[in-house]
């Protein structure tokens, strides 16, 4: 524990001592906010650009010893031997199409109980309710076994019904829990008048709702995207063919040690950082819904 | 619910019962096949000896007396797992909040420092766990190198059974940042008023963050410790891709050895009934880690009483 403690000990004073939001900075106050906030930056910068440095470099100079930050010459073909090694094009593939289905299932059908459970009265309701949100403490590893076994005797082992059909079936409880908070915020006046003009409940759900929820469910479908494209034990554990694997998996067995071999990590990170493109894009073209759904979370938790 | 609109409900009532059923039929089936079958179904397995090609055999308490009694990993990767706890959660905590308040100032370029402290966790978890892999290296990572330069002393950190478990807390802190934006709703919540009578009342900087700040965010403190531990519990990525349990039993977490039971390595036999009652005893703990805070926390949380 000999570095640990250090960057603990650098973010914390300025954040005691400028716990006051709302007041103009003293210029002291400047200087130690901006120094803390480039140490901040480079933490989590650095070793993203080392990252593109590493796939630059030749896989010998990765192990030049001293090694050095910067490579002498650039490698480009890397970033193409690199993915053509790893199988990158089809992983992709896999975990497009795993990715893609399992939002669309589990965006769908959390909105669906949503409505119901926000906007219909039913017996049962609040059961219902209770036994969705409670599943949530349900931790997902008591599953994995039983639901392994059930897999495996309607032959659905080493195929990708176990990583999309749950989402089908209201997968997440959390989901549901958003959807239901934020359709109970829409006026039920606009119900009414639908109603009034004739539509049936799968017309308002579809033409009314869907278009009234929209930064409910584009919340959702980013958290479910994450989810399904970082899920690496469900795969690990579901599919065994690697031509199958998505790119969590794939990616991860390409730098285990396998028979002795050191794994290529020029190549391995080359091929790291277009595995990593999709998600930023979607950071970066959808940056407002990821703030915004957790300070949902947040807000509903507060009440 | 406004007196209109139970109204409302109320005379709707027979077509709405059987449009709602319709509504959460899928998330009602499954609920049943993803939450209660596997919850009985493991309880059961967990009371068996099963291989998963033979029927299982009831065998009683006898997975949890060889958990508790004989398997020599078992303890060891019960302190592994909560080493870690003890380790992530409260630095975690105090990171996230301190990060959060630290970006709750009005500065110009906060936005920039709020958006790449929370890009690792945008990241795919893979992508970050094998790039720190390897940052990790003793010999050629990025560390090491830095550290060097500055003349601090290195480490083997993943390669050494002191250092194994701190380096995957460390590699988890990087992802401090989903912690992070969680605090920051929180704050953004607390009244300015607050803050400005406090000013005028003369209140030093540190009252403010403890009569005030810390009060006000208690429910979201509350519900962050919870989330964090009960992550924590069930850590497998990491310790999987960067030691996968070792040196020695350094970081085999309970996870990581469920899962080395039930799905072993091609050529030994799963002990699915066995990795099951493992199972149960994260279940409990987990359990008991949630009822525990809520029960210690309700004492200390503020919450608005007020009718909404």
């Amino acid at each position: 524990m000999t570095t640990l403690p250090t960057d603990a000990a650098v973010v914390t004073p300025p954040a005691t001592t400028q716990a006051r939001p709302t007041k103009k900075p003293r210029p002291a106050g400047t200087t130690a906010w901006y120094v803390t906030a480039l140490f901040i930056c480079s933490v989590m910068i650095v070793p993203l650009l080392w990252m593109i440095t590493i796939g630059l470099k030749s896989r010998t100079a990765v192990f030049d010893i001293p090694p050095k930050l910067l490579p002498h010459e650039f490698t480009w073909s890397n970033f193409i031997k690199g993915p053509e090694v790893i199988h990158f094009p089809r992983l992709l593939l896999n975990s497009t199409i795993i990715t893609a289905l399992s939002v669309v299932g589990g965006v769908m059908t959390a909105m669906m109980a949503g409505y119901a459970l926000a906007r219909l009265r039913f017996p049962g309701r609040k059961l219902w309710f209770y036994l969705f949100v409670g599943s949530m403490l349900l931790p997902g590893v008591v599953g994995l076994i039983p639901l392994f076994q059930l897999y495996k005797s309607i032959g659905w082992y080493d195929s990708w019904l176990p990583l999309i059909v749950p989402a089908f079936l209201g997968g997440n409880p959390l989901f549901i829990f958003l959807a239901r908070q934020y359709f109970l915020a829409i006026p039920y006046s606009i119900d009414e008048a639908a109603k009034i003009d004739g539509a049936g409940h799968f017309r308002i759900f579809t033409q009314v709702m869907l278009p009234l929820t929209r930064p409910a469910w584009i919340t959702m479908s980013i958290l479910a995207f994450q989810a399904s494209w970082n899920d690496f034990l469900n795969p690990l554990v579901y599919l065994y063919s690697s031509d199958k694997w998505p790119l969590s998996v794939g990616m991860a067995s390409f730098i285990s040690p396998f028979a002795g071999k050191t794994p290529d990590w020029s190549y391995y990170m080359a091929t790291n950082l277009l595995y990593m493109l999709p998600p930023l894009i979607v950071f970066f073209a959808a940056q407002r819904y990821f703030i915004q759904g957790l300070g949902a979370l947040g807000s509903t938790n507060q009440k | 619910m406004s007196r209109a609109s139970r109204n409302t409900m109320s005379r709707n009532a027979g077509s709405d019962v059987k449009a709602a059923y319709l509504f959460i039929a899928p998330a009602i089936i499954g609920f049943t096949v993803f939450v209660v079958y596997p919850l009985i179904r493991s309880f059961y397995l967990a009371l068996t000896k099963y291989n998963g090609l033979t029927d299982p055999v009831f065998v009683g308490l006898g997975n949890f007396r060889r958990l508790f009694t004989v398997d020599p990993a078992f303890w060891p990767s019960l302190r592994a797992t909560g080493y870690l706890v003890v380790l992530y959660v409260p630095l975690s905590l105090v990171l996230g909040l301190a990060l959060a308040m630290f970006c709750n100032q009005r500065f110009a370029g906060v936005r920039v420092v709020r958006t790449l402290a929370y890009l690792p966790v945008v990241l795919p978890a893979i992508a970050t766990i094998t790039l720190w892999k390897f940052i990790l290296d003793p010999q050629v990572g990025l560390l090491n190198t830095i550290l060097q330069r500055l003349h601090l002393p290195t480490s083997l950190w993943l390669q050494s059974s002191q250092m194994s478990m701190p380096s995957v807390v460390l590699v988890m802190l990087w992802g401090v940042g989903g912690t992070m934006i969680i605090f920051l709703a929180a704050l953004q919540a607390v009244p300015t008023e607050l803050y400005e009578a406090a000013r005028v009342d003369g209140a030093g900087s540190a009252s403010v963050f403890f009569r005030i700040t810390l009060p006000m965010i208690s429910p979201i403190m509350l519900l962050q410790v919870i989330l964090q531990t009960t992550a924590a519990l069930q850590t497998f990525n990491q310790p999987k891709i960067l030691t996968n349990g070792g040196p020695g039993f350094s970081t085999n977490v309970l996870m990581l050895s469920i899962y080395n039971n039930g799905f072993p390595n091609l050529g030994r036999i799963p002990q699915l009934g066995y990795a099951s009652a493992q199972v149960w005893v994260l279940f409990v703990i987990i359990i008991a880690v949630i009822a525990l805070t809520a029960k210690f926390t309700s004492l200390w949380t503020y919450s608005d009483n007020t009718p909404d």
